[in-house]
């Protein structure tokens, strides 16, 4: 008979599944861009397009004020409604929990921007394909990390197997209170927050919507 | 925390990915079902006199749709890959995706529909019924399929209820009804030489019994919309601020304005006012104004649905 597993003794090392995850702590959390910088570089994402960036929010009244950062890019979610929505299999989910782009397939509908409620993909202008983040899967397969998680300074961005009990992201969101951006809506985000401000978590908070500048898709 | 206490001070850029040539996509898509549905009723409904109409319906009906996916290749970034989405090999299409469904709907309904135009126009009735019968429901789903693109389109909260799929197919009814109404006036006006004068009345007659029809399709989409309105003034905070925009918002002239007002109510009383509803003149007016506001709704779903920002 096989033995139950327990959360103190994890089953079988061979069989667990890796899923990749990250978590960002917030209390580390500068905001100095540098992982916007990095990515841009490392995944050369074209002028005006971002796959990371860290939105920044003002609130309060002087003397009481903060500025809040919410360092923001593809969730990779377990249940995205991107992969489900492309009609030619170009969206993918591997093995591990990274969805990615298949850059020889996408034929550019542009259905998964419109239906991803995080807003993270854009049209590269150069190659007329969707792009978007996905954990520098290149770098993760050669067992490093992701170019973001490697020069944040303050160490805010934590990659890693969610699964493995001995990683240091499990431990972390085992131990913090984590939340996602909308769990509402059933897309299982992975990429988990520690200390996120609400209102930087508000798309429409400090915003008015009837005057968003909007920019052309490509 | 008070709105007017917090600052967004830097953000990457909103984006519109689907832009005003899916709207117009839609749009087609809508004037084609609607005439074909117009033509299969004037077909089925036996009458001669009716005749005229299915005949009408049948050419319009697959021309549009000839139209509407090139607006598709152009808004697409990689036109020359479209070819992909009609491999219809399991690995190489997402049976999931409400768009898959919609290329086979859209090789599928085009075919259909120049077959039962050609059994109309030779005159084959037996034929015809046929093919209006496979057609009918091709018709209703091409149109139904692209209510499921906005529907499933879960990022944004105008889209995504569970209306929209019906929504979009009696929008279709009303501006299919609206240009079937404007090339019949077309027919009886320039195109009624050797006719008798009775000839000329009785196809007036069914001219004015078409704005009837228009104008009971009509209140059926006004509840529509009221009932999309109210759920999203009660829902989430996007599904809120997307009708802030819509009502009194960015996109209020497209919605109230043009869509609601110029399309919906000023027709209305047109149709079933005594004077314009039996005069050409009047009626022409009407179906005008009611495919502009079609036009104005499929603009501010599209466009007004993306504008809520996600990030
Ligand atoms: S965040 Fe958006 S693009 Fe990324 S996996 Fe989730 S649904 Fe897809
Ligand atoms: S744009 Fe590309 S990745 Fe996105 S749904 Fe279309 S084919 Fe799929």
């Amino acid at each position: 008979m096989p033995e139950k597993s327990s959360p103190i003794a994890p089953a079988d090392d061979e069989k667990r599944k890796t899923r990749y995850a990250m978590v960002i702590d917030l209390r580390h959390c500068v905001g100095c861009h540098s992982c916007s910088v990095a990515c841009k570089s490392e995944n050369e994402v074209p002028l005006g397009k971002f796959r990371s960036w860290v939105k920044v929010i003002e609130k309060g009244r002087y003397p009481d004020v903060s500025r809040q950062f919410l360092p923001s890019l593809c969730n990779n979610c377990a249940n995205p409604i991107c992969n489900r929505n492309c009609p030619v299999r170009a969206t993918y989910i591997r093995p591990d929990g990274i969805v990615g782009v298949n850059q020889h397939r996408c034929i550019g509908c542009m259905y998964c921007m419109a239906s991803c409620p995080y807003d993270v993909r854009y049209i590269n202008p150069l190659r007329k394909i969707v792009q978007k983040c996905f954990f520098c899967d290149h770098r993760v397969d050669k067992g490093l990390e992701p170019a973001c998680v490697e020069t944040c300074l303050g160490k805010a961005r934590i990659f890693g197997d969610i699964n493995d009990p001995n990683s240091e992201i499990a431990q972390v969101m085992s131990t913090n209170p984590v939340v996602t951006l909308k769990p509402d809506l059933g897309t299982e985000p992975h990429v988990f927050y520690i200390a996120a401000d609400y209102d930087a978590m508000d798309p429409t908070s400090g915003v008015d919507i009837n005057f968003i500048l909007f920019e052309e898709p490509y | 925390m008070d709105p007017s206490n917090v600052n967004l001070l830097y953000n990457s850029p909103h984006q519109i990915p689907l832009g005003i040539l899916l709207a117009q996509y839609f749009y087609l898509t809508g004037l084609s079902a609607g005439s074909f549905v117009v033509s299969v009723i004037a077909i089925l409904g036996g009458k001669t006199e009716y005749k005229p109409l299915g005949k009408i319906g049948a050419v319009v009906a697959p021309l549009c749709l000839i139209l509407a996916p090139m607006n598709l290749l152009v808004e697409m970034a990689q036109p020359l890959r479209a070819w992909h989405l009609m491999t219809y090999l399991p690995g190489y299409i997402n049976p999931k995706s409400p768009i898959t469904y919609g290329v086979m709907l859209l090789t599928a309904y085009p075919i259909s529909a120049i077959i039962y135009a050609f059994f109309v126009y030779t005159g084959n009735m037996k034929m015809s019924k046929v093919f209006a019968i496979i057609g009918i429901p091709l018709a209703i789903s091409v149109h139904g399929y692209t209510g499921f693109i906005i529907a499933l389109g879960k990022g944004r909260a105008l889209w995504n209820t569970a209306l929209m799929p019906t929504l979009f197919i009696v929008s279709a009814m009303v501006s299919g009804i609206a240009l079937m109404i404007l090339a019949a006036i077309i027919r009886n006006v320039y195109f009624s030489q050797g006719k008798t004068e009775e000839e000329i009345e009785a196809d007036r007659k069914l001219i004015y019994g078409l704005g009837k029809f228009l104008g009971a399709v009509i209140i059926f989409d006004l509840f529509l919309i009221l009932n999309a309105v109210l759920v999203l003034l009660t829902s989430s905070k996007g599904a809120w601020h997307a009708a802030e925009l819509l009502l009194w918002g960015r996109y209020s002239l497209d919605f109230l304005g043009v869509e609601i007002l110029l399309g919906s109510v000023i027709p209305l009383f047109m149709v079933f006012y005594p004077k314009t509803a039996t005069s050409l003149k009047g009626l022409t007016i009407a179906s005008i104004l009611v495919m502009v506001g079609i036009y104005a709704m499929r603009y501010s779903v599209v466009i007004g649905g993306q504008s809520v920002p996600l990030h």
